[in-house]
């Protein structure tokens, strides 16, 4: 039903597989957890309070997650109408223009991700408005990870944490580095498949990183039963 | 004039090959470090709430996930089957047939292509096969599937919806109407041509195959009847009842209709039953074909709403440059009355639709026209029909129609033919805007009478 993104190493297809298992699992839980919610509130007249906050941070780790891994398989959706009139020389020429631009975009939001969860990992932000310029001195402000969410509560099996970060004192609700962690690494990846994602232009292995529509696969499965006889 | 070059910025960007997501957030984050004092920081953290703080928007993973169990092949040939049954027999049945199924299955998916895939590649080879040109099969498909974003549930509305704070409830019953209304004047149009050329007619199949379609694609159709009546019922928010009809979806497509999952079984075998393999109800969660449907819409809902977060970083700087403010002033010192708002709405958004993705450009315009259409006493829900009617025929122009590439694939024949093929029926489209456009009642109707008046706070 779907066509597999097939990588030639053995690295490279547990790395394919831990993505696509993650970004089904993350949205299979969203999904559970969501419905039980409902199924509490009408069958028990209850429900699970950290269900909502849960559901909505996994959403963010679902799309921060899953961004780096669209850019793989070249799924993120452009215009392609221009491009298209040129020859395969400018379509390059224009791919790695186009592969620069998000390799500096990529970078801005890693920048910035960083400076937002530094703090609450307590830290240092970098300094610099466009581009790091080293890393900020910690002040008395700059110590957050006492910062918890609202509704999750904090597990046992995650106390080992307390110790190391929050000087022993313990968490009644997990702490915000956590779920705000894949911030920096959901644009940490994102980067870095970009640079893939240029490289592959520049050794001809792929022309442009854009998918044209969202269907472009669904219709590659179909196109058999209709092609010209 | 900073605005204008903002705009030129991601236009630009877009021509020029760089993703649509990417586009609209490298031009915000430029323009906001270089003339604001906002950090990246702070577009990060924006960046991080477009999804952890939009809970709206949280309904569209669900919808997505509901619809992708919906699309295994199985549901589209019920519902086809179901179709034919009922309109087969007239002049041009199986044409009409076709928009009737792209009608109910845009009742169980919230999106346009999805409805062309779907349904287009069984009914364009059944149409050919008994005698129609390709041309018109390609034609009839590509715009009853722009049907697909009109009828709800509908991913554009929540878009909407989210962006403008209406009710995503109202948005879906006040697109019934229109939705019907579409399509009726797609099908009496087949019928018509259908009866100029002489187009082949089906045979009556008797009261007991459209019972018996009906009955076997009752199970999907139900989907539409939890969606709306448990919204409506009040039973479920709307991000609820996507959840609800995404695990219902997965439970028909896994037991009931057997398409997927550990009981079914290669094409011209039987299914198993439950009963002959108990188990299964423990191993479908953690079957092969669970996880692919899984991933797959993990991986749509990626892709747009990748989207959907940088729209939302641009929203930002329109919002704090205080642009829709200027926007609205300059139209009503201009005099402009809500007739000719709305044809400059129409246009912009006719040109916007040729290239961005629907849900994307909701996001960027909806902010922009909403104050000067509340100003000038314009329905917010009346005014979110006619933007998503837009979007459709948007889906269906050339040079960047959305449709026409699907259904240019879907059907194996060129762009410009399927562009050719789609004019008839486009024009009929363009009716349809102008009436949604300027009869208010089409889109008010239902929402105000089953959920009381709309209250509009300025």
């Amino acid at each position: 039903m779907s066509h597999h993104h097939s990588s030639q190493t053995a690295l490279g297809r547990a790395v394919n597989e831990f993505e696509e298992t993650a970004i089904a699992l993350i949205l299979g839980l969203m999904t559970l957890i969501t419905f039980i919610n409902v199924v509490l509130r009408y069958g028990f007249n209850t429900g699970l309070i950290w269900g909502l906050e849960m559901t909505t941070f996994l959403f963010a780790w679902l799309v921060l997650f899953g961004m780096s891994y669209a850019v793989k398989v070249t799924a993120h959706l452009g215009v392609d109408a221009v491009i298209n009139l040129f020859d395969l020389r400018i379509r390059r020429v224009l791919g790695l223009i186009a592969g620069a631009l998000c390799i500096f975009y990529a970078f801005l939001l890693f920048k910035g991700a960083w400076d937002y969860w530094a703090n609450f990992a307590n830290l240092p932000q970098t300094d610099g408005r466009w581009f790091p310029l080293g890393f900020e001195e910690m002040k008395r402000t700059s110590y957050r990870s006492w910062y918890e969410v609202v509704d999750i509560p904090m597990p046992d099996w995650l106390r080992w944490i307390e110790p190391l970060i929050n000087e022993g004192e313990a968490y009644e609700k997990i702490p915000r580095f956590i779920p705000y962690a894949m911030l920096p690494i959901g644009a940490g990846l994102l980067l870095f498949r970009f640079v893939q994602a240029t490289w592959r232009v520049m050794t001809g292995e792929a022309d442009s990183l854009i998918a044209s529509h969202e269907a472009e696969d669904a219709v590659d499965d179909v196109r058999s039963l209709n092609a010209e006889d | 004039m900073e605005v204008a070059i903002l705009f030129a910025m991601v236009v630009g960007l877009m021509l020029l090959g760089v993703p649509i997501a990417v586009s609209l957030g490298l031009s915000s984050i430029l323009f906001l470090l270089a003339l604001s004092d906002t950090s990246l920081a702070s577009v990060a953290q924006s960046f991080f709430q477009a999804m952890a703080g939009h809970y709206t928007l949280l309904a569209i993973p669900f919808f997505i996930l509901a619809s992708s169990f919906m699309s295994t092949g199985g549901v589209a040939r019920r519902i086809i089957r179901f179709s034919i049954a009922i309109v087969g027999h007239f002049h041009g049945g199986l044409a009409i047939a076709g928009v009737f199924a792209c009608m109910m299955f845009a009742a169980l998916s919230g999106s346009s292509p999805a409805t062309v895939v779907a349904i287009g590649s069984i009914v364009i080879a059944g149409m050919r096969q008994v005698g129609y040109s390709k041309d018109f099969a390609a034609g009839v498909i590509a715009n009853a599937g722009t049907l697909g974003i009109l009828i709800p549930p509908s991913i554009v509305m929540v878009v909407y919806a989210s962006a403008t704070d209406v009710s995503v409830g109202r948005m879906f019953l006040a697109g019934v109407i229109p939705g019907l209304l579409a399509g009726t004047m797609l099908m009496t149009t087949i019928y018509v041509i259908a009866r100029l050329r002489n187009l082949p007619k089906g045979e009556w199949l008797g009261w007991g195959e459209v019972v018996a379609s009906g009955m076997d694609a009752i199970w999907g159709l139900f989907l539409i009847v939890i969606i709306l009546g448990g919204i409506y019922g009040g039973i479920f928010t709307p991000t609820e009842a996507a959840a609800v009809a995404a695990v219902y979806a997965f439970f028909i497509a896994s037991f009931v209709y057997r398409d997927m999952g550990p009981l079914s079984r290669p094409e011209g075998e039987r299914n198993l039953s439950l009963l002959e393999k108990p188990l299964a109800l423990i191993t479908a969660f953690f079957h092969r074909d669970t996880r692919d449907t899984l991933f797959e819409a993990g991986k749509l809902t990626v892709t747009l709403m990748f989207i959907i977060a940088n729209a939302l970083i641009l929203k930002h700087v329109l919002t704090d440059e205080q642009i829709p403010q200027q926007i609205a002033g300059a139209m009503l010192a201009a005099g402009f009355g809500a007739v000719m708002f709305l044809v400059i709405v129409n246009v912009i958004l006719l040109i916007g639709g040729q290239f961005m993705e629907p849900s994307g450009l909701i996001v960027i315009v909806a902010p922009l026209v909403f104050p000067i259409a509340i100003e000038l006493g314009i329905d917010p829900i009346h005014l979110g029909i006619i933007m998503v009617v837009n979007m459709e025929i948007g889906m269906i122009t050339p040079p960047v129609g959305l449709n026409l590439f699907v259904t240019s694939g879907v059907a194996g024949m060129p762009m410009m033919r399927v562009v050719r093929a789609a004019l008839p029926f486009l024009a009929v489209l363009f009716v349809f805007l102008i009436m949604v456009t300027y009869i208010p009642w089409l889109s008010t109707y239902l929402p105000n009478s089953i959920m009381g008046p709309e209250i509009i706070t300025k």
